[in-house]
């Protein structure tokens, strides 16, 4: 179980809404199962092009990196650094990541599933905009390609 | 030079769990190199075989991306950071 106060939940289905058709990415940092801070991280996946491509998991050959973030996120990594130093030093933990997918299901993709392998020990939240007025906010864990989910509790402060 | 190496919670399996190594070094390679000394196995999780920085991580020296400096071979001044994180991505 994730507990999530409602402020974050609203915070995560505002962001994905705020960079729809691209999808949003960040990270929960809390305490134990409770999320506490939300810290929305710039999608660079449109300068990640060799890194998905590296590993076949471009959305198709030949896509232009300007429409990839459409598709995939790269968190921005002096703003991922900044923001794990942040998590450190308010004594919190890095509890969770989270994405949006604009026109999809809360699934992990493969692309998802792959780069969940190197953080297994945290949740990974998805938000789905696939239908516009019911955003579908999701939590897995992925532990060695197995993903299980996770409920989330939304708790009102 | 003294500087410190910050290791992320992927790679403290590495490192018996400490958050951060000290290690004396002139560049970010040998830092690299220093770290995976003391703790074996470690640069191969950063490094390519060749040498290369691995693509889907990304090293910081005080919070600076060595991508956008002069990459493995950016110089460390006492008292510097280097910040090792693997990317964080996915998509739909
Ligand atoms: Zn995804």
């Amino acid at each position: 179980m994730i507990r999530l106060p409602r402020t974050c939940y609203e915070a995560i289905i505002e962001h994905a809404r705020r960079e729809a058709p691209f999808e949003c990415c960040g990270l929960l940092a809390g305490k134990r199962d409770r999320v506490e801070r939300v810290y929305p991280i710039t999608n660079r996946a449109d300068q990640a092009a060799d890194l998905f491509a590296e590993r076949g998991l471009m959305p198709r050959a030949g896509a232009d990196p300007a429409t990839l973030p459409a598709e995939r996120y790269f968190m921005d990594p002096e703003e991922l650094f900044r923001a794990l130093r942040e998590i450190e030093a308010q004594a919190l933990d890095h509890l969770a990541n989270y994405h949006s997918h604009p026109a999809t299901p809360a699934r992990p993709s493969r692309t998802d599933i792959e780069f969940a392998a190197y953080w297994p020990h945290v949740y990974h939240l998805i938000c789905s905009l696939a239908d516009p007025d019911q955003p579908d906010l999701r939590a897995f864990r992925i532990v060695d390609g197995q993903v299980t989910e996770i409920p989330i509790v939304v708790e009102d402060e | 030079m003294a500087v410190t190496i910050l290791i992320p919670a992927p790679l403290r399996r590495f490192t018996n769990e400490q958050a951060s190594v000290q290690v004396e070094a002139g560049t970010v390679a040998e830092a690299l190199a220093a770290l995976d000394a003391e703790y074996p196995g470690i640069r191969d999780r950063i490094c390519e075989p060749d040498g290369r920085l691995r693509r889907f991580v990304s090293v910081f020296v005080n919070g600076r991306d060595v991508r956008s400096l002069e990459g493995l071979e950016t110089p460390l001044r006492d008292g510097d950071e280097v910040g090792i994180i693997p990317a964080m991505a996915g998509g739909q």
